[in-house]
């Protein structure tokens, strides 16, 4: 069979343009490597197992070729309706797809968590007949199944900021707040106000759980140690708020009845 | 003959001083003309104002977020949806524009009109990059600079809402969007080249604007490749992997916006890289481009 | 008021093109079939000549002037434009191109189009402004400068595309179809300006298939088939019948056209033919077409 070379110029070209961009790829590798590694490590890898169902393809395309951001944001407003319609199993679906589409945004676990904790039960009494008509043991029974959804929810979000107070805080307000469970809660606030950049209301509230157990020593001694490391004066001592602290250690070496030569001397 | 007969008599051929023998040296003042040409060229075409109008309406559309009450975060969602839209727009206004303005020359046939001038073929090649780059350049500077006033009125009035949530000062870093703007610009100027470099040897503008977007998205995906090759054992697969890995430049790298708009920071030194990466591409691609080019027979 | 030739002695004495077997194909597939536009042709524009290259559709025409373009790249041969192969850049720095049927940035005014490609060939800015008025002055559209090229009609538009072929002042004018789809006052017109450009000592290239307009204005032709010469020479040399001669006069009565024969016979000579001499269909729709001065407004309207 005759070939005629000049026919091949077109797949010369192209084979010329392929080797050129494979040798760009190379060289230009060292200084694309740094910044691709710095950029990756910000970047929790997608778990699309979990969340492939629930995406048609090209919205899972869209999420691998960097829209995770916007493409959350869509189903957050998704999310947001759902709820409007106290449509329980479509809002914790959502809620569940959003932190698997991107994690990193911390305002997607609290709020997320807030719908599951504390909407929910209420609408499952509402489908039951209501406030009335359900007994109190199956409301208590729908606050820890719904508790325990949101924290098991809120520990998934530590995954993924393990040293963030705000999850511990929001894990410790479900127990407080709706399973009164002021222990576990008491633990969780403890574990915010160990975390680095942790608000200073953490540390206080623990104390405040402690002496509602009745472990005034011990929240006496939190006290004393966490008054010690605040900052006195400046704007931070506005959130720190030393002398509410101080009002608390003096309350406290009088229900301890620690005499005045023995008292906490800032 | 008419006013052409009055002056017919006068004479053309008295040099206008182009005609001097010796080399044609490449020439950036012929390059800006036609960048000039095809930046006005755009400019006048619906599709640019259209995908403007729309971008413009969809950042302004943020505006619909004060519904949810989302609080501080509020602003993540502003700059989210504001860079979607420079990214989706403006990749769609590159890949079109370039692929429009160039087709627009060679059926026309003033592409036939004008390289018959003594003009290098680089120099049409790259004057078509720098006007679309310029067209883009407005787009992504009416876009940012509207994010940037949108995030900052809503930025003053939630302060004022939550003070709470800006003890620790503004959330908003201006100067980031403003960079990750820039980068996304840059990342354009490489599609701009891309899309010269498959026009200059496609036939059609159809051709040419799908062939983009099926690139586009590979470069967005070209990071899938570069962890896979690795793990891959048969070497008749993973030879072809790696080859795309090399092959096509790496998109996400320009995706910094997920960092602006959460309030981590851009580091300066990655940026530097980006940018880096970014001008060289264009030089590598829009080089190919004229290669390519210069075996075309118009 | 009418000046010389330009006495450019480079001009006379090189050729202004030159082809040397040049054969140009297109590959249709890979398996060899080609398409083969021009076949070993050999040609030679000598400068300061109006030259015709002539040929039916499909014959290799605009091939040809690509290739002296440098728009298309020989298969096998060269081509060689003042001396200068006709790849290079530099080739095209003597060359002015009007395309058949052009089509211009219609965004532009007539001026501004003139001035972007005499800005692209490089004439100074401080002389481009004089420069752009005079060759649309020249070319006869003045009073339509201003007005965007979208607007312009088809002769209006082969008047600016000539005005920007000859903006950066080019010896060699390459004129593809250039009265295509024109009115017959607009083509007559337009072989005004090709003499006139011949006056002035440009060599000028046009192809046409309107014979009889090319017949008028060229000094030599070209005619290819099927991308090869076939024929080629001086206007006059090849259509003139030198043996033949052709009176004019008024009507004779049969008398006198008798004494006519025996006078001529007396003397060797034998008459021919005797017929009613016709104008041309053209000649005769110019005679009551065209309104001097009056051209370009009929253009524009």
């Amino acid at each position: 069979m005759k070939f005629d070379l000049a026919a091949f110029r077109p797949l010369r070209t192209g084979l010329v343009v392929v080797a050129a961009l494979t040798v760009a790829g190379l060289a230009l590798r060292p200084v694309e490597s740094p910044a691709w590694e710095s950029l990756r490590a910000d970047q929790p890898a997608l778990k699309l197992d979990s969340i492939q169902g629930a995406l048609g393809q090209g919205v899972t395309v869209g999420l691998l070729g960097g829209f995770r951001a916007i493409v959350a944001d869509f189903f957050w407003l998704k999310t947001n309706s759902v709820w409007g319609d106290n449509d329980l199993p479509a809002t914790q679906t959502y809620v569940h797809l959003v932190t698997a589409i991107d994690p990193r945004p911390l305002y997607f676990w609290l709020n997320g968590s807030r719908m599951i904790a504390y909407d929910m039960p209420n609408w499952r009494i509402q489908a039951a007949g209501g406030y009335d008509a359900v007994p109190q043991s199956v409301q208590r029974k729908f606050d820890e199944e719904q508790s325990a959804v949101a924290v098991d929810y809120l520990k998934s979000g530590l995954g993924y900021h393990p040293d963030e107070p705000l999850l511990y805080i929001e894990i410790a307000n479900v127990y407080l707040n709706r399973l009164k469970d002021n222990a576990t809660a008491a633990e969780y606030y403890l574990k915010a106000a160990q975390q680095p950049d942790a608000p200073h209301y953490a540390a206080r509230i623990y104390a405040e759980l402690l002496r509602r157990l009745g472990r005034n020593r011990e929240a006496y001694d939190w006290l004393k140690k966490t008054y010690a490391e605040l900052p006195k004066g400046g704007d931070a001592s506005f959130t720190a708020l030393p002398d509410v602290v101080l009002e608390r250690i003096r309350e406290l070496e009088q229900e301890l009845g620690i005499p005045e030569s023995e008292a906490y001397q800032p | 003959m008419s006013s052409g007969t009055s002056s017919s008599s006068s004479r053309v051929g008295h040099t206008a001083g182009a005609a001097e023998s010796g080399r044609v040296p490449f020439s950036f003042a012929r390059l800006r003309l036609i960048a000039g040409n095809t930046f006005l060229e755009a400019v006048r075409q619906k599709l640019f104002n259209f995908l403007l109008l729309l971008a413009v309406a969809l950042v302004a559309s943020a505006q619909f977020f004060r519904e949810f009450n989302f609080g501080s975060s509020e602003l993540k969602f502003i700059a989210d949806f504001g860079f979607g839209a420079l990214v989706f727009f403006g990749s769609t206004l590159t890949i079109a524009t370039t692929a429009q303005l160039f087709f627009s020359e060679i059926e026309n046939r003033t592409a036939l009109t004008l390289l018959a001038k003594p003009i290098w073929r680089s120099e049409f090649i790259f004057g078509k990059w720098l006007g679309v780059f310029a067209v883009v350049g407005v787009f992504c500077a009416v876009t940012i600079g509207l994010l940037l006033g949108l995030l900052f009125y809503r930025e003053n009035a939630l302060m004022n809402l939550h003070p709470e949530a800006f003890e620790a000062g503004r959330i908003v870093n201006y100067a980031d969007i403003l960079l990750v703007g820039v980068l996304q610009w840059l990342k354009f100027g490489v599609l701009t080249a891309i899309v010269l470099l498959i026009a200059s040897f496609s036939n059609t503008n159809l051709y040419t604007v799908v062939t983009g977007f099926f690139v586009l998205v590979i470069c967005h995906l070209q990071y899938l490749a570069r962890d896979a090759y690795g793990n891959i054992d048969n070497l008749l697969v993973r030879l072809p992997v790696m080859l795309i890995s090399y092959v096509f430049p790496n998109f996400q790298l320009f995706n910094l916006a997920d960092h602006a708009a959460q309030g981590a920071g851009v580091e300066y030194d990655v940026a530097a890289r980006v940018g880096l990466y970014g001008l060289a591409y264009i030089a590598v691609m829009g080089g190919l481009a004229v290669y390519s080019f210069r075996n075309r027979e118009i | 008021m009418s000046l010389p030739p330009d006495p450019s002695p480079t001009a006379s004495a090189a050729a202004a093109i030159e082809i040397r077997g040049l054969t140009k194909d297109f590959p249709v597939n890979l398996r060899g079939i080609k398409l083969r536009a021009v076949d070993n042709l050999n040609l030679t524009v000598p400068a300061g000549q109006v030259f015709g290259l002539l040929g039916p559709n499909g014959s290799g025409k605009s091939t040809t002037i690509k290739v002296i373009l440098g728009l298309l790249e020989a298969t096998v041969g060269e081509c060689r434009v003042f001396g200068v192969p006709s790849g290079k850049v530099e080739s095209r720095r003597n060359v002015g191109y009007l395309p058949e049927a052009p089509y211009f940035y219609r965004y532009l005014s007539g001026f501004e189009l003139v001035s972007f490609y005499g800005r692209v060939c490089g004439v100074p800015k401080a002389r481009l402004c004089d420069r752009v008025r005079e060759v649309i002055d020249w070319v006869g559209l003045s009073g339509a400068a201003d007005r965007r090229v979208g607007t312009y009609s088809k002769g209006m538009l082969q008047r600016v595309g000539l005005a920007q072929a000859l903006v950066h002042d080019p010896r060699l004018v390459v004129l593809d179809e250039p009265t295509a789809g024109v009115d017959p006052v607009g083509s007559a017109e337009m072989c005004e300006l090709i003499v006139k450009l011949k006056e002035q000592g440009k060599t000028v290239l046009i192809t046409s298939h309107l014979l009889a307009q090319i017949e008028d204005v060229c000094d030599r032709v070209a005619i290819l088939d099927r991308g090869k010469l076939i024929l080629e020479g001086e206007v006059g040399e090849l259509i003139g019948q030198r043996e033949r001669q052709a009176l004019i006069v008024d009507p004779l009565p049969e008398a006198d056209l008798a004494a006519l024969k025996v006078w001529l016979a007396e003397r060797g000579h034998a008459l021919a033919a005797v017929e009613q001499p016709r104008a041309r269909l053209d000649q005769l729709f110019l005679s009551k077409v065209a309104r001097p001065g009056k051209t370009e407004e009929r253009h524009q309207s």
